[in-house]
């Protein structure tokens, strides 16, 4: 009966209510759109002067940031193209740590040139072909304009290092990188380990304390836990630690077991065995040389009366990654039950302070392992907090990321214009139709001075046809000063980026690009029933 | 569902809101303003109170800007903003939490008319943030330490302070009268800095200055049962026994068992039971203590035991009772009565129990160790002395911080209004837009005097004037010249001993120039649908 109904073509082959899309039309042109919808978005943010994005998600929690990886994150971006460029922004931030941003929107720039193109009436994979030959030569030019000498550098040196930090803290706290970078910068010496390439980002730690300001912020050499001391005892300074992974307690059985008694005498004497079992522990602790007990779980109450008889301080660190952590911070070995003298950890010193109404222990560790720091932050809100926090994260990526590689290329759109010069060039010498693929792609770059002009509220169209004059004439580290909102040499402003950052980030635009452009398909299978699609979320939530 | 096939560009999930751009900004900029008219009239001495009451049906009177914005249940993320640092001030210095709010409302109305003119937020921002380091040293530079006076002179300095917070409150009727009892409670504490060491205790009836402060600790007798009345009530250098065990007929252990083969061992594990009790009370007296406390019961059986050889004993201690007697009297908890030695045991010179209203409270002064102190509140009805314990709980923060930071500022305007005309006079010196917002900036902190006038019902503008007046002299004499509440003209804030820890300022400035500068670098608002809505549904 539903004959003259029937579903011509792929309709017929797939399930009733897939959707399937096809063509130039309705598939190329539409995944450029979303794409190009997600950078106009994250666009805004970037560069010094970029916007805050005001992002509440799912779970209520507000988010005040220009940081492109966390908005992308909690945008919950649902176009299947779209969250291509998420993926590529996702890859760049887990790589490097530092421009998501950039990733994203010089994709959505260049899809943009693309569709250009398509309506000019090349076929995407001849303008594939095109990008694909024009990043290559990207990388190639951009590996000629690396500061001579700049390879070498002192990880340990904390001028050379804020020098290559600088650019990145800036495009997230602007005006506050010089309060930040020296903060992140000596943190991040301190834990370098003796081959830098090893620098564990784990290592440098954030706590964030609600109250104050910025200025009041300070490092410190070991760890910062919030919670206060468990018992009486609040500081101790040159200490032996004994770390328990498991709670200090009366060791209970985890099956459900009872006492059997038999006689008056074993009631009686039931409770007089118990409490002589913990005092024998804590009795035991102290004898070998400890003064701080640390413990993974709970202490039991009788346990901490007799730590206040053997005059022990007692810390709780209920969380595993932490008391890994305290662990790596003061040499200690997690112990179960029985102290070793072996195992036993040292502090420095060990103290309850009050930070702005907090009650924090703070633990120092100056000489020995030296191995965890932190920075303590402070601001009047959470939401700048956690946004200082994401610039303290972009610094220290950037530490590893110049620990690996210290290469840097000018920043402040002067290699971006001096790319797009030479690509121009460049794109001239092809012969085939991938020169008008070229000229785009390199069109594209000056999407980043026009953006970091459009943000400070600067003319952009005047700055890059003055960049491009500069640049004609061989000044090629000429780019935009942003404070005084005209072009000037980065050497005398000194705002460098990692060569790194840059290689990674373009590449992962191209790609991913690319990758967009050669869709010519799309088939969404319909989604499953109503009562499963409620479910997920619900199973969702749990996961966060 | 033909409509459906047409492929929308669906971006983003279905139900996200979002907004940008400029009206997007001033709709934050407005929703900001909105809620600092709410704290806007509770600034200052002549400032009002506001009674709400919220959906579980308790009612709140208070002035505190803190205890407002959190009570107001606030769901604008960008006036969230502002909730936010009225907490921050308030763990931050305890006071001050209305300035911070109007602080920051000020800069982002000054600003809105820029916004609207196309000016870029991020001028805006960094020169707001200049012109608040600017500020915080000119404050720092005015501030005057009371470093190095003597202790007499440094405690009726410090008296001033307090007054200064409580005059705004609702007991600024007696602010001496609280003022001094706060410097003294914060004395007593000492180095300590331990604010949960200063206890404060709220007891229904009688007059505000019934209230009294105990040096040591004061609680609510506790929970007595019979055998009670037999005991002593007052101890003169009574040894004191803290403890953590119940003292009482119970099962040892949850996961212990009985199992006789013989039913004439009955009686026998009675009587076990019955020595373990009458064991634990023996070292109770044999440690010598003549006041014993229990965080958990303290049974009849103890009770009368207890009562027979003249000893005080009460359960059921709050925690933080318990643990301020201990750091009053130099005991620590014990959690077994096996070797009590007499390091462990705690002593003051004095002991008694104390009629205060229709309650009874055991007092313990004259501690050896010191370091803590309760007041004990009195006043008419329960909202009245919430309010005052709030007011209190300001009043020993400012002198706290006081103590530690040592300089103070002149109050009732005088600050603000130096400040202003610095950030003015500097901002002449700036070439270029700078100079606007900076200039707005300074405009923004007159809002300070202004809100003290309008709200006690002078004519703002005239004072306004005659304070600028005397702030743009050039001898500089009039740097502490304020407004005066009593007689609605100006006065020297500093001679009339209307004094503000610089802390609470440098605070204030730094915590309303961030949120604001937040809330402008905002350009996009994205709120993504709320999962629970779905969870709901189904639970439908």
């Amino acid at each position: 009966m539903g004959f003259s109904m029937q579903p011509y073509g792929i309709q017929s082959m797939l399930k009733e209510g897939h959707k399937h899309m096809s063509g130039l039309d309705e598939a190329v042109l539409k995944n450029i759109d979303a794409c190009k919808q997600l950078s106009t978005i994250t666009r805004t943010s970037l560069g010094p002067n970029g916007m805050n994005k005001m992002v509440i998600n799912h779970l209520d929690k507000l988010f005040v940031t220009n940081d492109a990886a966390t908005i992308v994150n909690e945008l919950e971006v649902q176009h299947p193209a779209a969250k291509l460029l998420v993926l590529a922004g996702k890859a760049q931030q887990e790589e490097i740590g530092d421009g998501a941003n950039l990733t994203i929107s010089f994709a959505g720039e260049i899809l943009q040139g693309a569709e250009e193109l398509i309506r000019m009436g090349l076929h995407p994979s001849e303008i594939i072909s095109g990008y694909t030959k024009a990043i290559n030569k990207t990388i190639e030019v951009l590996e000629e304009l690396v500061e001579e000498g700049s390879e070498n550098m002192d990880v340990r040196n904390t001028e050379e290092v804020i020098y290559r930090m600088k650019a990145a803290v800036a495009s997230k706290q602007f005006g506050q990188e010089e309060i930040l970078c020296p903060l992140i910068a000596d943190a991040c010496i301190q834990v370098c380990p003796k081959n830098p390439a090893n620098f564990n980002v784990d290592n440098v730690r954030v706590a964030k304390l609600l109250g104050g300001g910025l200025h009041n912020s300070t490092i410190v050499r070991g760890m910062v836990l919030k919670s206060d001391a468990v018992g009486s005892i609040k500081n101790m300074e040159k200490a032996k630690v004994a770390v328990f992974a498991g709670g200090v307690d009366t060791s209970a059985t985890e099956t459900k077991g009872t006492v059997l008694i038999h006689n008056a005498e074993q009631l009686e004497n039931y409770a007089k065995t118990e409490e002589a079992k913990v005092e024998g522990l804590i009795k035991a602790v102290a004898e070998s040389g400890a003064e701080v007990i640390v413990s993974g779980a709970a202490v039991g109450e009788m346990a901490l009366h007799f730590c206040e008889r053997y005059k022990l301080m007692v810390l709780k660190i209920s969380s595993k990654f932490e008391l890994r952590r305290f662990c790596r911070t003061t040499g200690a070995v997690a112990m179960l039950c029985q102290p070793n003298p072996d195992d036993l950890g040292y502090v420095d010193s060990v103290s309850v302070e009050e930070i702005g109404g907090a009650r924090v222990t703070i633990v120092r560790n100056e000489g020995g392992g030296n191995s965890v720091s932190t920075v303590v932050l402070r601001g009047s809100t959470d939401s700048i907090l956690d946004d200082l926090e994401r610039a303290v994260d972009d610094g220290v990526n950037t530490y590893k990321a110049m620990c690996r590689d210290s290469r840097i290329v000018p920043g402040a759109a002067a290699t971006e214009i001096e790319l797009a010069r030479r690509l121009k060039e460049f794109s001239f010498k092809e012969t085939g139709l991938d020169q008008y693929a070229i000229a785009k792609f390199a069109e594209s770059f000056e999407m980043v001075p026009k953006t970091l002009a459009e943000n400070a509220g600067l003319n952009a169209m005047e700055i890059i046809s003055s960049l491009y004059a500069e640049h004609a004439s061989g000044k090629t580290k000429v780019g935009i000063d942003l404070e005084n909102g005209v072009c000037a040499d980065i050497s005398t402003m000194n705002v460098w980026d990692l060569y790194v950052t840059k290689f990674f980030a373009l590449k992962y635009a191209a790609d991913a690009a690319c990758t967009v452009l050669r869709v010519d398909q799309i088939i969404m299978a319909k989604p499953a029933g109503g009562p499963r699609r409620d479910q997920q979320p619900g199973g969702g939530m749990d996961e966060d | 569902m033909a409509a459906m096939m047409q492929p929308q560009i669906i971006l983003l999930k279905e139900g996200t809101d979002t907004s940008q751009g400029k009206a997007q900004l001033v709709s934050n900029i407005n929703a900001c303003t909105a809620v600092a008219d709410v704290v806007r009239s509770t600034l200052g001495p002549r400032g009002m109170d506001k009674l709400i009451h919220d959906d579980k049906g308790t009612v709140t009177i208070s002035n505190d800007g803190a205890t407002i914005m959190k009570l107001l249940d606030i769901v604008h993320p960008a006036a969230k903003i502002l909730v936010d640092i009225a907490k921050s001030q308030d763990s931050e210095v305890g006071d001050g939490t209305t300035t911070v709010v109007l602080l920051a409302a000020e800069f982002l109305r000054e600003a809105k008319p820029f916004i609207e003119d196309g000016v870029h937020p991020q001028n805006l921002i960094r020169s707001f943030r200049n012109a608040s380091y600017k500020a915080i040293q000119k404050v720092k530079e005015l501030a005057k330490s009371i470093e190095g006076q003597s202790l007499e002179e440094k405690k009726r300095l410090l008296s001033k302070c307090a007054a200064t917070t409580l005059s705004s409150k609702l007991i600024g009727g007696e602010k001496e009268f609280f003022a001094s009892m706060v410097v003294d409670a914060v004395g007593a504490i000492g180095d300590g800095d331990r604010l949960n060491m200063i206890g404060i205790k709220k007891v229904p009836g009688g007059t505000m200055r019934d209230s009294f402060l105990v040096n040591g600790v004061a609680f609510k007798k506790t929970f007595s049962y019979a055998g009670f009345e037999q005991q002593p009530k007052k101890f003169l250098n009574p040894k004191i026994l803290l403890l953590n065990i119940e003292l009482e007929l119970k099962s040892e252990k949850e996961n212990a068992e009985i199992r006789l083969s013989d039913p004439s061992q009955y009686q026998s594990i009675v009587d076990a039971e019955w020595n373990i009790i009458y064991d634990k009370l023996d070292k109770c007296v044999q440690s010598g203590a003549k006041v014993v406390l229990s965080r958990l019961a303290i049974g009849d059986l103890a009770t009368q035991y207890f009562a027979d050889r003249d000893i005080f004993c009460a359960g059921r201690v709050a925690e933080e009772d318990l643990l301020r007697v201990a750091a009053a009297t130099g005991g620590t908890v014990q959690t077994s009565v096996n070797n009590v030695v007499d390091e462990v045991l705690g002593t003051c010179e004095h002991f008694e129990e104390r009629q205060v209203g229709n309650e009874r409270f055991n007092i313990f002064s004259g501690c050896p160790s010191g370091r803590t102190a309760t007041i004990v509140l009195r006043g008419g009805a329960d909202q009245f002395i919430e309010e005052a314990e709030r007011s209190l709980h300001d009043a020993i923060m400012i002198v706290r911080r006081a103590t530690k930071n040592s300089t103070v500022v002149a109050g009732g305007g005088a600050i603000d209004m130096e400040i202003s005309k610095y950030l003015r006079q500097e901002s002449r010196a700036i070439a270029g837009k700078s100079q606007f917002f900076i200039n707005s900036y300074a405009k923004a902190l007159e809002v300070i005097p202004r809100q003290l006038c309008d709200n006690a019902g002078f004519d703002a503008t005239d004072v306004l004037n005659k304070l600028r007046q005397k702030h743009a002299l050039p001898t500089g004499e009039g740097a502490p010249y304020g407004v005066d509440i009593n007689t609605g003209g100006i006065a020297d804030s500093f001679a009339n001993f209307v004094w503000e820890p610089a802390v609470v300022k440098i605070n204030a400035i730094n915590a309303a120039t961030e949120a604001a500068c937040l809330i402008l670098s905002v350009d996009e608002t994205v709120k993504n649908p709320k999962r629970s809505g779905i969870r709901e549904r189904r639970a439908r």
